[in-house]
C-alpha cells in the first residue's frame, strides 16, 4: 500500500517537511487524523501513551483498515499496543491488529482491521493505547540514599502516524511537581503535575520532534526480570500454581552506604526504594506460600477479600536501585472454577500470567502447564502470540509414564497481558483409577511379602529344639479343639437327657446316647493318639493331656445317672479343673 | 505420651495373665455356647500372638510420639535447618544430591577458609549426607518429589524411631521384653536425646545414636550366641557408626573394655573369642574405609585399647589351648613369662603415648587451645542439666544398674560398663550427655519394669505360677545351648515372690500409683523441655507481645539473603567463625573461617582484625582480600549471643597467635572489668568490632527512659558515640540491627593527605625544557 512511497528519509530525523509528498501518501487511502488527543502518562515507571484519534476518510472509496505506527526509538520497548473504537454508547470494541511493514520507513507498523468499512467522508473515533517499558531512564544513574530519583523521558511531541494530522494536543502526566527541564515546543503550559502541549495544527505524516522531560519520579521501578509460572492440573480437584520470580529495582542505583538508621528515622530516606507491594491472587486461592531458597519469608501478610486474596509481599530487605531479590509464591485453586469438561473432553481456562504488582513489567515469562498423566490431543488457544517450546514430561507422585508439560515463553509483558489461555485436551477417565490401584498394588505386594516371609522358614541351619516346640504347639492346638468338641458333646448329652425327662422316650435316649458315645469314643481315641504323639516328641504336656483324659473318664461314668444336680455341680467342677489344666498347655 | 505407654505397658505386663483369664472365661462359654469359637479364640489367645501385636503397637506408638514431639519447631516456625553445623551438613548433602557421590567425596570447597579452601570429602563423616541423599534418591526414584531440605529436616525425627526400636532390642536382650518396651518409650521422648534430634537439627548425632544402640545390640547378640553372623552384623553397624560420627571411638573402647572385664571375671568363653576377634578385624578394616578416619585406627591412642585387648584375647585363648596340652608345671612357667612380657609391652606403650601427648586429647586441648574451651558445649555438665535432660530417669537408673549387677551375666557386665563410662564422659562435657541418655533409659526401664513386676501382675501369678515372659522362654531355649542366664533369672523371680507374700494389695496399688505418677511427670517434663528449650531454630527468633501475638525476628535470613542476592558471586565475607556455615549455606558466599575450626591461626587472624583498630584491621583485611565484614549486634533488641559478648574469646584466640599485637588485658578497665561505656578501655572503644557494632548507634534512642546509644544487651550507654570509618562503609543492616554488614573499600586511586598541603615557596620560574 505504501510501497509507492518514494520517501527515503531516515528516522530519526527531526522533521519531515516534505509536505507535498506526504499529502500524496495520505491521498493513497485518503485517511486523515482529524483531531488527536494524546496523553502521555509518565506517573509510574511505565510510559503509557493513549491517543484518541478522530479518523476521517477523505478519499473516494471506503476503507477497511488503517495503520498505526510506533517510532523506531520506542519500538523495542513497546510492550502492548491496542486499538478500540470509541462509540457513543461507551462500549469499546477491541480491534484486531496485525504487524506489517512499510518500505522506506523505520519503526513498527500495525494494520488495524475496522469492524465495518469506513465510507468516503465518514468519521470514526478510535482509541489507541500503547505501553512502553524501560523508557524512563534514571538520570543521574546513581543516587545516594537521601537523594530523590530523577528520570528522563524521551518521546515525540506529535502522534507518529502515516496520515496527516489536522489538529492535536499532547498532555504529559508526571509523577510529581518537580520537573528539572522539559522541551518547550509551542510554549506548553505546565500545571501541577501535567504539561500540556499544543494544539499543533496540520502535522505532516511521520513527523517526529523529540520531547524530553526530566522530572522526579519516586514510584517503585520494579521489574520482574524473569518469572516462571507453573500450573499443575490435577483431576482430583486441585490446580496448583507456583510462580518463581526474579525481581529487580531498575531505578537509579544506590550509591554509597545503606544506613538503616536513616531509613528507620527519616521518612523520606530512600524514598525511591521498595518496601512492599501487593499481589492479588484469585478469590479461591488457598494455602498460599511465599518463600525462597532459605525458607519462608516471614514478613508477608495475607488478606482474604471478597473478590480476591491479597498478599502483601514484603521482600526480606527493602529494594534499592540495582538490588534484586528472588522468591516463590504459590497457591492452590479448586479445579471446578477453571476446568470444564464434557465427556472425555476437557478445557482449562486460566490466566496465562497473573497480577504480581500494579503496573507490572515482566521482562521474560515462562509458563509451564502440567496436565494430568494421560492427557492427549492437546490444543492451546492463546490470547496473543507466544513462543511454544517442545513439550516436556514431568514426573511426580505416583506417575508412571509422565505428565505432559506445555512450555511457552514471552518477553516484555505488562498488566494488559493478564488474559486467559484455553487448553483443550482429552483424557480417558479410566486413567483416574491408575493411581489408587498403584497404591493398592504396592500395599498388596508389601503385605504379601511379609506373609510369605513370616510363614516360610528361610534359615539355612536347622534348630531341632525349635522344630519340636512348634510341633508340640500344633499338636496341643489340635488337642484343644478336640477337647472343646468333646465338651460340646456333653452339652448335647444334657439336651438329650432333658428331652428324655420330658418325653420319657427311652428309645430316643438310647439312640442319642449311642451316637454320642460313639462320637465321644472317636474323639477320646483321637486325643489319646495325639497324646502318644506328644509323648513321642518328649513333651511333658503328654502327662497333662493324660490327666484330662482321666478326668473325662470320670465325667462319663457319672453321666445321666439319677442325681442331676449333684452331677451338674460335679461336672462343672471337673470342667473348671480341666480348664485350669488346659490353661497350662 | 509416656504415661500412656506405661499404662499400655502395664497392660502388657498383665497380658499373659489376661490371656490366661480369657482362657478361663472362654471355656465355659464354649462349653455352654457353641464349639466353633474354640479354634478362633485359641488362635488369638496364643500369648505369643498377643505379645507381638502389643509390642508392635507400643513400638509404633513410641515412634510416633518421638517423631511428633520433635516437630515443635516445624509447627511453630517452618521446615528449616537449625543452628550452625546443620547448615554445613545440609549444604554438603545438597552438593551430594546435585553432583553425585564421587564428586562429593572429591569435593574441594573453595568457598570456605579463603584462601586455603577445604577438602570436604576427606574431612567429614559422610554417613549423614549419604543417608539423607540415599533416602532422597530412593524417594525420587519412586517419583515422590520430596525436596532434599525436607528429607534433611525430618531425618533426625525418623531416626529417633529407629533408635527406640534398637533400644528396645538391646534392652530385651539385657532384661526382658517389658523393660525393652519401657526403654523404647523413654528414649523416644527423653530430652537428652531430643536436644540433638529435633526436626531441623540435621546433625551427625541424629543418626549416630541409632547406630550406637544398634551396634551395641548386635554386639550383645553376638556375645550371647557366639555366632559370626551377628558379629559381622555388628561390624557393619559399627561401620555405619564410624561413617556417621566421631563418637564411634566410644564403641571401639567400650567393647574391648567389656571383653577385658569378662576376661578378668573369668567369664571367657568361645563365644567371646569368636565375637571379639571377628568384630575387631572386620570392624578395623571397615572403619579404615572412611576417608576421614583413614589410618587413625592403627595409629592413634584412642584405638589402641582395642588392639591391646585383641592381642590379650589371642594370648588368653592360646594359653587356654596350651593348658589342655601341657603339664601344670610347664604351663605355669609359660604363663608367667607371657604375663611379664605383655605387661612390659603395655607399660612401654602407655609411656610412649603419654610422652607424645596423644592420650587424654580433650583435656589437653582444653588447656592449650582457647578455641575449644570457647565452645559452650565443651563445658563440664552441671547437676541441673542432668536433671533437666533426664528428669526422673537420672534417679532411677542406679537402681536398674544395681539390678543388673545383682543378677550379673555377660551382657549385663556390658551395660554396667556402658553406664559407668557414659556417666564419666557426660560429667566431663555437656555434649556427651547424649551418649549417657540411652543407657540411662535402658537401666531406668529395667528398674521400673522390675518394680512393676513386683507390684502389678502378681495375683494371677500365685494362681498359676509358671507364667513366663517370652524372653524367659528364650532363656529356656538357650539353656540347652551355651547359655547360662535362665537359671539365675528363674531364681530371681521366685525370690521376688517370696518377698511379695507379705505385701497387701493396698501397698501394691499405692506404689503402682506413685510410679505411674512419676512417669506422668516425666512425660510432662519431657514435653515441656522439648517445647521450651530445644525447639528453637536459632536462625529465626521470635518474641511475644503482651497480648500473646508473636513477632518473628528474621534478621539473620534477611541479611544472609541480601548477601546472596546483592553482592558479587565471589565476594569474600569475613565474620567470626560461628557464622561461617550459615553464610556459606544461606548466603552462598565465600567465608574466611567457619565452624570446622581446623586452622587456629586463620581464626586468630580474623580475631586479630576484629580486635585491632581500623587501619591495622584494614591491612589484615586487604591481605585476606575481604570484601565484606559481617557482625552480629544484639544491642537494639537485647540479643545476648552477639559478637561483643563473644569478643573476649576473639581477643584471647588472637592473643594466642599474636601475643605482641593483641593483649587481653588491654581490653579491660584497670579494675579488670569488660565494659562498653565511657569507662571502658580506650583500646576496646576504638577497635574494629566495637566500631562496627556501634556505628551510628550513638544517635539512636530506643525509648524515652534511656539516653541515646543505650545498649540493651549490656545495659550501658555506649562510650564512643562518634564513630567514623575511613576504610569501611555500612553496606547493610538488618531491620532490628541484629546483623550488620560493612563493605571494605578498595584502595583510593590517590592517597588522600592527612595534613594540609605544605605551602611551598614558589621557586623562580624554571621549568625543564626536556618534558
Amino acid at each position: 500500500m505504501m510501497a509507492g512511497n518514494k520517501l527515503s528519509v531516515k528516522l530519526p530525523t527531526f522533521l519531515l517537511l516534505i509536505t507535498g509528498l506526504c499529502y500524496q501518501v495520505a491521498a493513497d487511502d485518503g485517511l486523515v487524523n482529524e483531531e488527536v488527543k494524546r496523553t502521555v502518562d509518565l506517573s509510574t515507571h511505565l510510559a503509557k501513551i493513549t491517543a484518541e484519534i478522530l479518523l476521517s476518510n477523505q478519499g473516494d472509496s471506503a476503507v477497511h483498515s488503517f495503520i498505526l505506527a510506533v517510532e523506531s526509538d520506542l519500538a523495542p520497548h513497546l510492550a502492548y499496543i491496542g486499538a478500540s473504537v470509541k462509540g457513543d454508547e461507551e462500549e469499546d470494541g477491541m480491534l484486531e491488529l496485525k504487524q506489517t511493514a512499510i518500505q522506506g520507513q523505520s519503526g513498527e507498523f500495525y494494520k488495524v482491521q475496522l469492524p465495518s468499512s469506513l465510507g468516503a467522508g465518514a468519521k470514526l473515533r478510535v482509541k489507541v493505547e500503547t505501553v512502553f517499558s524501560h523508557v524512563l531512564r534514571p538520570f543521574p544513574t546513581h543516587i545516594t540514599q537521601a537523594e530523590r530519583q530523577l528520570v528522563v523521558f524521551q518521546g515525540n511531541h506529535y502522534l507518529f502516524s502515516p496520515y496527516p494530522t489536522r489538529s492535536q494536543t499532547t498532555r504529559v502526566r508526571l509523577a510529581s511537581k518537580t520537573v528539572e527541564t522539559y522541551t518547550k515546543l509551542g510554549n506548553p503550559s505546565k500545571s501541577d503535575d501535567a504539561i500540556e502541549y499544543g494544539p499543533f495544527r496540520d502535522v505532516a505524516p511521520f513527523s517526529e520532534d523529540t520531547m524530553k522531560v526530566h522530572y522526579e519520579n519516586n514510584t517503585p521501578f520494579l521489574t520482574i526480570s524473569s518469572i516462571t509460572r507453573t500450573i499443575e492440573v490435577s483431576h482430583w480437584g486441585n490446580i496448583a500454581v507456583e510462580e518463581t520470580i526474579d525481581l529487580r529495582h531498575t531505578g537509579a542505583f544506590l550509591k554509597g552506604p545503606f544506613s538503616r538508621y536513616d531509613y528507620q528515622r527519616q521518612s523520606d530516606s530512600g524514598i525511591s526504594s521498595v518496601k512492599s507491594f501487593k499481589t492479588i491472587l484469585p478469590a479461591s486461592a488457598q494455602d498460599v506460600y511465599y518463600r525462597d531458597e532459605i525458607g519462608n519469608i516471614s514478613t508477608s501478610h495475607l488478606q482474604v477479600l471478597e473478590d480476591s486474596v491479597e498478599v502483601e509481599v514484603r521482600p526480606r530487605f527493602p529494594l534499592f536501585g540495582g538490588w534484586k531479590t528472588h522468591y516463590i509464591i504459590g497457591y492452590n485453586l479448586p479445579s471446578y472454577e477453571y476446568l470444564y469438561t464434557l465427556g472425555d473432553q476437557y478445557a482449562l481456562k486460566m490466566r496465562l500470567v497473573d497480577h504480581v504488582y500494579d503496573d507490572q513489567v515482566i521482562d521474560s515469562l515462562t509458563v509451564k502447564l502440567i496436565l494430568p498423566e494421560g492427557a492427549r490431543n492437546i490444543h492451546v488457544e492463546t490470547p496473543y502470540p507466544i513462543d511454544r517450546v517442545p513439550d516436556q514430561l514431568h514426573y511426580t507422585y505416583l506417575d508412571t509414564f509422565g505428565r505432559p508439560v506445555l512450555v511457552a515463553s514471552k518477553t516484555n509483558l505488562v498488566e494488559q497481558h493478564i488474559q486467559d489461555i484455553v487448553v483443550h485436551y482429552t483424557f480417558n477417565k479410566i486413567l483416574m483409577l491408575q493411581e489408587p490401584l498403584l497404591v493398592v498394588g504396592a500395599f498388596y505386594i508389601l503385605f504379601f511379602t511379609v506373609i510369605i516371609y513370616v510363614r516360610l522358614d528361610f534359615s539355612i541351619t536347622k534348630d531341632p529344639a525349635a522344630e519340636v516346640r512348634m510341633k508340640v504347639a500344633s499338636i496341643t492346638e489340635q488337642v484343644l479343639t478336640l477337647v472343646n468338641k468333646r465338651l460340646g458333646l456333653y452339652r448335647h448329652m444334657d439336651e438329650v437327657v432333658n428331652r428324655y425327662k420330658q418325653s420319657r422316650d427311652a428309645g430316643a435316649l438310647n439312640s442319642g446316647r449311642k451316637t454320642l458315645e460313639a462320637d465321644h469314643r472317636t474323639l477320646t481315641n483321637d486325643i489319646s493318639s495325639l497324646q502318644a504323639r506328644l509323648k513321642a516328641e518328649g513333651s511333658d504336656l503328654a502327662d497333662k493331656v493324660g490327666e484330662v483324659q482321666k478326668l473325662d473318664g470320670q465325667v462319663k461314668k457319672e453321666a445321666y445317672i439319677e442325681n442331676e444336680k449333684n452331677l451338674a455341680s460335679k461336672r462343672l467342677d471337673l470342667v473348671t479343673r480341666i480348664d485350669s489344666l488346659l490353661d497350662t498347655l | 505420651m509416656a504415661e500412656h505407654h506405661t499404662v499400655t505397658d502395664g497392660k502388657h505386663k498383665a497380658s499373659p495373665n489376661a490371656g490366661g483369664s480369657l482362657h478361663g472365661n472362654s471355656r465355659p462359654n464354649v462349653a455352654s455356647g457353641g464349639g466353633g469359637k474354640g479354634g478362633l479364640s485359641g488362635g488369638l489367645a496364643q500369648p505369643a500372638g498377643w505379645q507381638s501385636l502389643l509390642s508392635f503397637t507400643i513400638l509404633f506408638l513410641a515412634w510416633l510420639a518421638g517423631f511428633s514431639s520433635r516437630l515443635f519447631a516445624v509447627i511453630r516456625f517452618e521446615s528449616i535447618i537449625h543452628e550452625f553445623d546443620p547448615w554445613f551438613n545440609y549444604r554438603s548433602t545438597h552438593h551430594l544430591t546435585t553432583n553425585g557421590f564421587y564428586e562429593f567425596l572429591n569435593w574441594f570447597d573453595e568457598r570456605s577458609w579463603y584462601p586455603l579452601g577445604r577438602i570436604v570429602g576427606g574431612t567429614v563423616y559422610p554417613g549423614l549426607m549419604v543417608t539423607a541423599g540415599l533416602i532422597h534418591y530412593v524417594l525420587n526414584l519412586l517419583h515422590l518429589t520430596v525436596h532434599i531440605r525436607d528429607v534433611c529436616v525430618f531425618l533426625a525425627p525418623v531416626f529417633s524411631g529407629l533408635t527406640s526400636i534398637s533400644t528396645f532390642l538391646l534392652t530385651r536382650e539385657l532384661w526382658n521384653q517389658g523393660a525393652g518396651l519401657l526403654a523404647a518409650c523413654f528414649i523416644a521422648i527423653v530430652p537428652g536425646y531430643i536436644s540433638r534430634s529435633v526436626a531441623g537439627s540435621f546433625d551427625n548425632e541424629g543418626i549416630a545414636i541409632f547406630a550406637l544402640q544398634f551396634t551395641y545390640y548386635l554386639w550383645v547378640k553376638s556375645i550371647k550366641t557366639g555366632s559370626v553372623f551377628w558379629s559381622i552384623g555388628c561390624c557393619l553397624s559399627y561401620f555405619y557408626m564410624v561413617s556417621a560420627w566421631g563418637g564411634y571411638v566410644f564403641i571401639i573402647n567400650l567393647i574391648p573394655l567389656h571383653v577385658f572385664v569378662l576376661l578378668l571375671m573369668q567369664r571367657y568363653s568361645r563365644r567371646v573369642y569368636i565375637a571379639y576377634s571377628t568384630f575387631y578385624i572386620v570392624g578395623l578394616v571397615l572403619s579404615m574405609q572412611i576417608p576421614f578416619v583413614g589410618f587413625q585406627p592403627i595409629r592413634t591412642s584412642e584405638h589402641m585399647a582395642a588392639a591391646g585387648v585383641f592381642a590379650l584375647l589371642q594370648a588368653y585363648a592360646f594359653l587356654q589351648y596350651l593348658k589342655n596340652r601341657l603339664t601344670k608345671q610347664e604351663f605355669q612357667t609359660l604363663f608367667f613369662l607371657g604375663v611379664a612380657l605383655a605387661a612390659g609391652v603395655v607399660f612401654l606403650t602407655v609411656i610412649y603415648l603419654t610422652y607424645t601427648g596423644e592420650l587424654w586429647t580433650v583435656s589437653y586441648a582444653k588447656i592449650h587451645i582457647p578455641i575449644i574451651a570457647s565452645v559452650s558445649e565443651h563445658q563440664p555438665t552441671t547437676w541441673v542439666s542432668f536433671f533437666f535432660d533426664l528428669h526422673i530417669l537420672v534417679c532411677t537408673f542406679p537402681a536398674g544398674l544395681w539390678f543388673c549387677i545383682k543378677n550379673v551375666n555377660d551382657e549385663r557386665v556390658f551395660v554396667a560398663l556402658y553406664a559407668i563410662s557414659a556417666v564419666y564422659f557426660a560429667g566431663v562435657m555437656v555434649r556427651l550427655m547424649l551418649t549417657l541418655t540411652p543407657v540411662v533409659c535402658m537401666l531406668s526401664a529395667i528398674a521400673f519394669s522390675s518394680v512393676f513386676e513386683h507390684y502389678l501382675g502378681d495375683d494371677m501369678k500365685r494362681e498359676n505360677p509358671p507364667v513366663e515372659d517370652s524372653s524367659d522362654e528364650d532363656d529356656k531355649r538357650n539353656s540347652g545351648n551355651l547359655y547360662d542366664k535362665a537359671g539365675k533369672v528363674r531364681k530371681h523371680v521366685s525370690e521376688q515372690e517370696k518377698a511379695e507374700e507379705g505385701l497387701g494389695p493396698n501397698i501394691k496399688s499405692i506404689v503402682t500409683m506413685l510410679m505411674l505418677m512419676l512417669l506422668m511427670m516425666f512425660a510432662v517434663h519431657c514435653t515441656w523441655v522439648t517445647s521450651n528449650a530445644y525447639s528453637s531454630p536459632s536462625v529465626v527468633l521470635a518474641s511475644y507481645n503482651h497480648d500473646g501475638t508473636r513477632n518473628i525476628l528474621d534478621d539473620f535470613r534477611e541479611a544472609y539473603y541480601w548477601l546472596r542476592q546483592n553482592t558479587d558471586e565471589h565476594a569474600r565475607v569475613m565474620s567470626w567463625w560461628d557464622y561461617g556455615y550459615q553464610i556459606a549455606g544461606m548466603a552462598n558466599r565465600t567465608t574466611l573461617v567457619d565452624n570446622n575450626t581446623w586452622n587456629n591461626s586463620h581464626i586468630a587472624l580474623v580475631g586479630k582484625a576484629m580486635s585491632s583498630n581500623e587501619s591495622a584491621a584494614y591491612e589484615i583485611m586487604r591481605s585476606l582480600d575481604v570484601d565484606y565484614v559481617l557482625i552480629i549486634f544484639g544491642g537494639v533488641i537485647g540479643y545476648s549471643g552477639d559478637d561483643i559478648n563473644k569478643f573476649l574469646w576473639m581477643v584471647r584466640i588472637a592473643e594466642g597467635e599474636h601475643p605482641k599485637d593483641i593483649r587481653e588485658s588491654d581490653y579491660f578497665t584497670p579494675q579488670g572489668e569488660f565494659r562498653v561505656d565511657k569507662a571502658g578501655s580506650p583500646v576496646l572503644l576504638s577497635c574494629l568490632m566495637y566500631k562496627m557494632s556501634y556505628y551510628r548507634f550513638g544517635e539512636m534512642q530506643l525509648d524515652f527512659r534511656t539516653p541515646p546509644g543505650f545498649d540493651r544487651t549490656r545495659n550501658a550507654e555506649i562510650g564512643n558515640k562518634d564513630i567514623k570509618f575511613k576504610h569501611l562503609e555500612e553496606a547493610f543492616t538488618s531491620e532490628h540491627w541484629l546483623v550488620r554488614i560493612y563493605k571494605v573499600k578498595k584502595l583510593d586511586n590517590r592517597e588522600p593527605l592527612d595534613h594540609k598541603l605544605r605551602s611551598i615557596v614558589p621557586r623562580p620560574k624554571y621549568t625543564s625544557k626536556k618534558v
